[in-house]
């Protein structure tokens, strides 16, 4: 069913369904924000018992009110609401507000309510934001809907704002009116009985008032959904998506028994395909909106080479030291402009990046430092900086930032008074006028950063990715099989060798070995030198109970570690079941990595990519994706990990072959996509060789989904 | 006793908490979606029924009751009791 989120915020009427006539009550106050918010269209209280509300008259039922209704907001208290579901479900009501609280986040019986509203809403196509949320607000001057509790009206803007949490909205609309920020929508969607932060984000993609989308995200249940609705609102409109997401919890990695288990913690993951979305994740509403008003009121930058203008030194220092932090430059100005500077400015200033205009300036030096830049091809965009002293024109170098930034349209201009009081108008004269302003010069840098960073994205194509012919799946499914058919759910090196070899990665030649005499001679057929590991379902860290011994040269020396391998394990772990010992051919030299992959019960199947070997878990460096991957994806989550320079020569060493990375990773994800019983899979280390050569797969373990629930 | 007095004085205290006609309550009133009772009134409900019946009712359960028809089968139980 298409849900019908335009008669949330566009509707011709709006019918309150259990107003009341109790100032400072949800149901009073809801019908009174409508009434006087300046709302274009009808409003029909309903309201049993009472004649009138606010001069309007009132119905006993919404079923009563001789007019088509397009929006009915449901304030009445949950208990009741499946009858006034109905009644709208009768009037032909397709679109629903549920304002009041009282459904699943209060138990079991609160759930059954919601279910029971739910199957009336379904029966007729009724769309429904909530229930248990602040409302909608649309500021378009065309309709002036405020169907919330929110105190106050926002200023029209181009930000929308999404949110699970309808406390959090009143404070950021109160935050956002003492910074004049405005917005376009506005809307809480609580419990998301039916319409969702998937849904509002496609609608406002959609949206031509929307130019900015902020989320704010307490639990995300359709995680792919999201990816894919980002990707396409980012990747089609162009507009930025910033987002919050709370409730960070360890709950995904607690139980994990492989190494991408520990490290794939739902926040890691959450954080990963935020970044493959394009998504803009944010940690406080501060840094929320320090972005957004970055993005919604100037253009983005079209280099990361920055210009400072400021009539301090310590504070143009800090704005430059924030800036390269950020990954931003500083601009090295034209001789034009050297010349423009230093005929404008005293001898004493720096004409210099940072600009110094010295502490005496007026409002003409900022004036002629902020054009000259401006004007220089080399300079994406100005950072001004300003500290109150005694000769400082506040007000006037406000105007003349706003009035410059104007003749610039192209480039952005952000700015940084810093203090309170005395800086108070200029600050306000800034915000009114669009132009970004931050208490901190550090802010400043890193809102112009995230910008440039958004810019950047944009230019990005997304390739899909193109799925491997040459993979043998059945053969991988029939070693899942074989597993299950067997009650196991972890499946070992030597059968997890068989699975990876299906889809093309490059495993070694390995046979299991169970006596020392067939452990020579499978050394002697694989050919020297030879690893050989313990093989057994209830030993994940090998080398911690020595059940692994590397570079074995002949037929005596295999016996030799066959026989240390099997006394070392049952001596450290008297239960474990011993399959044999896994005799494979030693990899050759090379950066060890770990690629493995996950199934998050959010996201799906994920892919992880990192510095390997044995100590993984202390660095945690490294990176996911969900699959499948496209070649960007996997290039970009390569190059995301410190350790990426590694792998590229440092010191001398010579560069690895990243390209054969990429494309385990691809086979990897294509492999996480077709077998849905694997619920994790580790290949570590996988061994990176000079490029052109390849990697190898050193030892490889998969654990399956339990049938009927996870792994 | 008989259930006829309860719901006829029931229904007496009703119109008088609520401020509306006797006419108006059916026995499948809802107290909130067709009466009109706001949380604050439903409060009061059950103190009106208290001194009306000279009984005592566990708050939770009398605020569970929705309807007139449930409200007087309540009621008739606790006073006969």
């Amino acid at each position: 069913m298409t849900k019908n989120i335009d008669g949330i915020f566009n509707p011709s009427s709006v019918a309150v369904v259990g107003a009341t006539r109790t100032p400072g009550t949800v149901p009073h106050d809801i019908f009174m924000n409508i009434l006087h918010s300046g709302y274009k269209g009808v409003v029909y209280p309903v309201c049993p018992r009472v004649k009138a509300l606010g001069g309007v008259r009132t119905y006993k039922y919404i079923i009563d009110i001789p007019d088509p209704v397009e929006l009915a907001v449901l304030v009445f208290p949950s208990e009741v609401c499946h009858l006034a579901m109905e009644q709208c479900g009768q009037k032909g009501v397709k679109s629903c507000i549920i304002i009041s609280a009282g459904f699943k986040e209060v138990g079991e019986k609160g759930l059954e309510r919601e279910r029971r509203v739910k199957e009336i809403a379904d029966r007729y196509g009724i769309s429904i934001v909530g229930p248990n949320c602040l409302g909608a607000i649309n500021t378009d001057p065309k309709v002036c809907l405020n169907a919330s509790f929110a105190r106050k009206m926002p200023a029209e803007g181009s930000i929308g704002f999404v949110s699970q949490s309808g406390a959090l909205c009143t404070a950021v609309l109160d935050y956002a009116r003492g910074k004049h920020i405005g917005f376009s929508k506005f809307v809480s969607f609580g419990n998301k009985m039916d319409i969702d932060e998937v849904d509002l984000l496609y609608y406002l993609g959609d949206d031509p008032a929307t130019k900015v989308i902020l989320l704010y995200l307490e639990e995300i249940r359709d995680g792919r959904g999201l990816l894919g609705a980002a990707r396409s609102v980012i990747d089609n409109t162009g507009k930025p998506i910033l987002a919050i997401k709370s409730g960070r919890t360890k709950e995904g990695a607690s139980a994990a028994a492989s190494h991408t288990g520990s490290l794939a913690g739902s926040d890691e993951v959450t954080d990963a395909i935020f970044r493959q979305a394009g998504i803009m994740r944010c940690r406080t509403v501060e840094e929320l909106f320090n972005n957004a008003i970055a993005l919604a009121y100037q253009p983005r930058p079209k280099s990361n080479r920055v210009a400072i203008i400021t009539n301090a030194g310590g504070p143009g220092v800090m704005a430059a030291d924030a800036s390269i932090d950020a990954g931003l430059e500083l601009a090295e100005f034209s001789d034009k402009t050297a010349e423009a500077l230093e005929g404008s400015l005293p001898k004493t200033a720096n004409t210099k990046n940072p600009v110094d205009v010295i502490g005496d300036a007026r409002s003409d030096r900022y004036h002629a430092a902020i054009g000259a830049t401006l004007e220089d091809e080399a300079v994406a965009g100005a950072m001004v900086i300003l500290t109150p002293q005694s000769m400082t024109d506040i007000d006037d170098i406000a105007r003349e930032v706003v009035a410059t930034a104007r003749q610039h349209p192209g480039k952005p201009v952000y700015s940084s008074f810093m203090g309170e009081a005395d800086v108070a108008s200029g600050i306000d004269i800034l915000q009114r006028s669009h132009i970004p302003h931050y208490i901190l010069p550090e802010s400043m840098a890193t809102a112009f950063a995230a910008s440039r960073a958004f810019e950047q994205r944009l230019g990005v194509e997304h390739v899909p990715s193109e799925p491997f012919a040459d993979v043998d799946r059945a053969a991988a499914e029939a070693v899942i099989e074989k597993a299950r058919s067997e009650g196991r759910t972890h499946i070992g090196e030597v059968e997890a060798t068989k699975v990876l070899a299906a889809y093309g990665l490059p495993t070694l030649p390995a046979r299991l070995a169970t006596t020392a005499d067939d452990a020579a001679a499978a050394a002697a057929e694989i050919g020297f030198p030879v690893a050989m590991k313990i093989s057994s379902p209830d030993v994940i860290h090998k080398f911690d109970v020595g059940g692994v011994v590397l570079d074995i040269e002949d037929e005596a020396a295999a016996r030799e570690a066959f026989e240390h391998i099997v006394s070392s394990v049952k001596k450290a772990r008297l239960e474990a079941k011993l399959d044999g010992v896994n005799v494979q051919r030693m990899a050759p030299p090379g950066r060890e990595v770990i690629l493995g992959l996950k199934r998050d019960p959010v996201f799906g199947p994920v892919v992880m990519f990192g510095l390997g070997g044995t100590f993984v878990e202390v660095f945690r460096d490294v990176a996911f994706r969900a699959a499948p991957l496209g070649r960007r994806d996997a290039a970009d989550m390569i190059r995301e990990t410190k350790s990426y320079p590694i792998l590229t020569g440092v010191r001398g060493s010579a560069p690895r072959d990243v390209e054969a990375l990429e494309e385990c990773l691809m086979r990897l994800a294509q492999l996480a996509t077709d077998l849905p019983a694997v619920a994790e899979l580790d290949m570590n280390p996988v061994m990176v060789g000079e490029r052109g050569s390849g990697a190898a797969v050193a030892d490889a373990r998969i654990m399956l989904v339990k049938e009927g629930g996870d792994a | 006793m008989d259930k006829s007095e309860v719901d006829a004085r029931v229904r007496k205290v009703i119109a008088k908490v609520l401020e509306i006609d006797e006419a108006e309550i059916q026995e499948t009133s809802n107290f909130v979606f067709d009466l009109g009772a706001d949380s604050q009134q439903s409060v009061e409900l059950v103190a009106a029924f208290e001194e009306e019946f000279e009984i005592e009712m566990v708050e939770d359960d009398a605020l569970a009751v929705q309807n007139v028809g449930d409200a007087v089968e309540f009621i008739g139980k606790i006073v006969n009791k």
